[in-house]
């Protein structure tokens, strides 16, 4: 009778060991908490001292292109002003157009000119990113015209021999609705998204920079920085020229190659003096090596 | 003619070990891959300061130092929430008259809906609940609670069925020893459930630290060294989507952190074997001994 009690004596006691830990785990964020509701009260007091002292936090949401550009910087700027707490997330630059313009976030991040509809917003451009077409390093087509990519994303050329290659299947890489890349590239090729017949939907650029590399008959379209990056990396793929511009970062640099894309911060209405140096930051001469480091290109000042 | 039956019999009897032993290979085979896969292609980077390092240059550099320890603060605050909860609802629905109730049974078939929800719904629910309605902002606070939502289905049913499981001869004979219900509960139920409680603990341990959607858009993107749970903090399943998604050149760095998650959840795994080797050798010692 007495020995399963003494087990369970024991088991008791492990219980309640559990529970104090629990316990612990449910203090902890109580005592951690107070340093945030400090920094908040410091935010409040920023905007009426002078903007030589910058503290504060700063919520910058939208584009997963530009959210790691933004971080690098973000990490930059912090080192320098020690009060200054900037969080980047990211969502995709519908996200910062709708968190900019309701106030969930202080600055948006949008990958993309803004539309008509978005005109109450201000846009900060930042960097350009130029979107490339790519293929297997093994397929032999060196240059498409405009009307030959046309006709391949709407499935009218449905073999690469059609377009002087090799017998050889197409098979059209597109990307998902709303990714800032598909706008560029149906604008500049003034197709509409329910034309294009794609054998493959691909999310993000290195998605579909995999996707290509493992499909020799592929064709998709990327940002040019990611594109050069996978290539020095040895991933076997080849970017197309358009227009008979090459597509790289020095063409787009020089404003001479025809899909490109603005990285923009996106603000709604009056600045604090935070966000305001940030953004000032953000287009500084300060940050082109890190734009470079990212595979975007920077602004010519 | 019975023996031409017999044969066919004994040959479909082989037929089929043989099919079973395929499948098992296949699905062991799989795992292996997997395993190989991803330590092979991290091993490279991996060592002591990639563990305790910043992340430098959006993660192609440095370590994943304060992911992981984000990672775990999330893990705290998912478990300190969620165990308690799930215990007492286990308690709720198994110790009572009926188990069949109606208001059970509800219970029960809420908690399926919720474990068939998507994990991204789950997400956006986070989003909008905890860091938008409730003010919480991106935080480690509001990714660890999301995921709470997440794991309490699993957890719940996994206690319940070890609650369930507890003989009712060991509730009799409490009662009969004149033990009162908080009593029973505590030194007798709980024990001798706690090993099957342990299991769904570290089910649900797994599925939290393989979790991307719902922490995305709740615990965040921010690879600071978090300093309070009210900090965002990226956890190590959302460094890795970055990495091999949205950074150009990351995948090296993808694939390490993937092997230091990989070898996390394996030895998470081993620990609570172990663990229930041990608690479930002495509840079966105590049970006979009863």
């Amino acid at each position: 009778m007495f020995g399963p009690q003494a087990v369970v004596a024991e088991h008791f006691r492990t219980v309640s060991k559990t529970l104090i830990w629990i316990l612990l785990c449910i203090l902890a964020p109580a005592v951690g908490c107070t340093p945030r509701t400090k920094v908040m009260h410091d935010h409040q007091e920023s905007t009426t001292q002078p903007a030589s002292v910058l503290s504060g936090r700063l919520t910058v949401t939208g584009s997963s292109t530009v959210a790691p550009l933004v971080a690098e910087i973000a990490k930059r700027f912090e080192a320098r002003h020690a009060g200054v707490r900037i969080d980047v997330q990211t969502g995709g630059s519908g996200k910062g157009i709708a968190d900019a313009r309701n106030g969930v976030a202080d600055i948006g991040m949008a990958s993309r000119r803004l539309k008509a509809g978005e005109r109450d917003l201000v846009a900060h451009q930042i960097a350009a990113d130029g979107v490339g077409l790519i293929v297997h390093r093994d397929n032999r087509v060196a240059e498409l015209t405009a009307a030959e990519v046309v006709d391949v994303f709407t499935d009218r050329s449905n073999n690469w021999q059609e377009v002087r290659g090799l017998d050889l299947p197409i098979t059209v890489v597109h990307k998902a609705e709303g990714r800032a890349t598909l706008e560029v590239f149906l604008n500049h090729f003034s197709l509409a998204n329910p034309q294009v017949r794609a054998d493959v939907i691909v999310g993000d650029n290195q998605h579909g920079i995999k996707t290509v590399a493992g499909t020799p008959g592929a064709i998709g379209y990327v940002s040019i920085g990611a594109a050069e990056a996978a290539i020095a990396g040895g991933v076997p793929i080849r970017l197309l020229p358009i227009d008979g511009v090459a597509a790289t970062s020095a063409q787009v640099a020089a404003g001479a190659y025809p899909l490109t894309r603005p990285l923009n911060l996106v603000t709604a209405g009056g600045l604090s003096p935070l966000a305001r140096a940030f953004v000032t930051f953000c287009q500084s001469e300060d940050v082109h090596d890190t734009v470079v480091s990212q595979h975007f290109v920077p602004l010519a000042n | 003619m019975s023996r031409r039956t017999a044969r066919i019999a004994s040959v479909r009897e082989r037929l089929t070990a043989a099919l079973i032993w395929c499948v098992a290979v296949v699905v062991l085979g799989l795992l292996g891959w997997i395993l190989v896969d991803v330590i092979v292609r991290g091993a490279d980077g991996w060592s002591l300061s990639f563990l305790v390092a910043e992340p430098e240059d959006a993660g192609r550099a440095g370590g994943i130092g304060p992911i992981i320890i984000s990672t775990f603060l999330v893990l705290a605050v998912t478990f300190a929430v969620s165990v308690p909860l799930s215990l007492a609802t286990a308690i709720a629905l198994t110790e009572r008259a009926d188990r069949a109730a109606l208001d059970a049974r509800l219970v029960r078939r809420c908690l399926d809906v919720l474990a068939a929800v998507p994990s991204i719904v789950l997400g956006l629910f986070g989003n909008a609940f905890f860091c938008v309605a409730l003010g919480m902002g991106y935080s480690i606070l509001a990714g660890g609670l999301t995921l709470a939502c997440m794991v309490l289905p699993i957890m719940i049913r996994t206690t319940e069925q070890a609650l369930a499981a507890v003989p009712d001869e060991y509730r009799l004979a409490a009662a009969g020893l004149g033990l009162n219900h908080t009593s029973t509960l505590f030194r007798v139920l709980l024990p001798a459930a706690a090993p099957a409680m342990a299991a769904g603990i570290v089910l649900g341990i797994g599925r939290a630290l393989a979790e991307t959607a719902v922490l995305i858009f709740t615990a965040g993107y921010v690879v600071r060294m978090p300093e309070s749970l009210a900090d965002s903090g990226r956890v190590m399943s959302v460094h890795i989507y970055d990495l091999a998604m949205n950074v150009p050149g990351g995948s090296a760095q993808a694939y390490t952190t993937a092997t230091v998650l990989v070898v996390m959840l394996l030895l998470i795994n081993t620990v609570a074997v172990a663990l229930l080797r041990l608690a479930g050798f002495r509840h079966v010692a105590g049970g006979r001994e009863a």
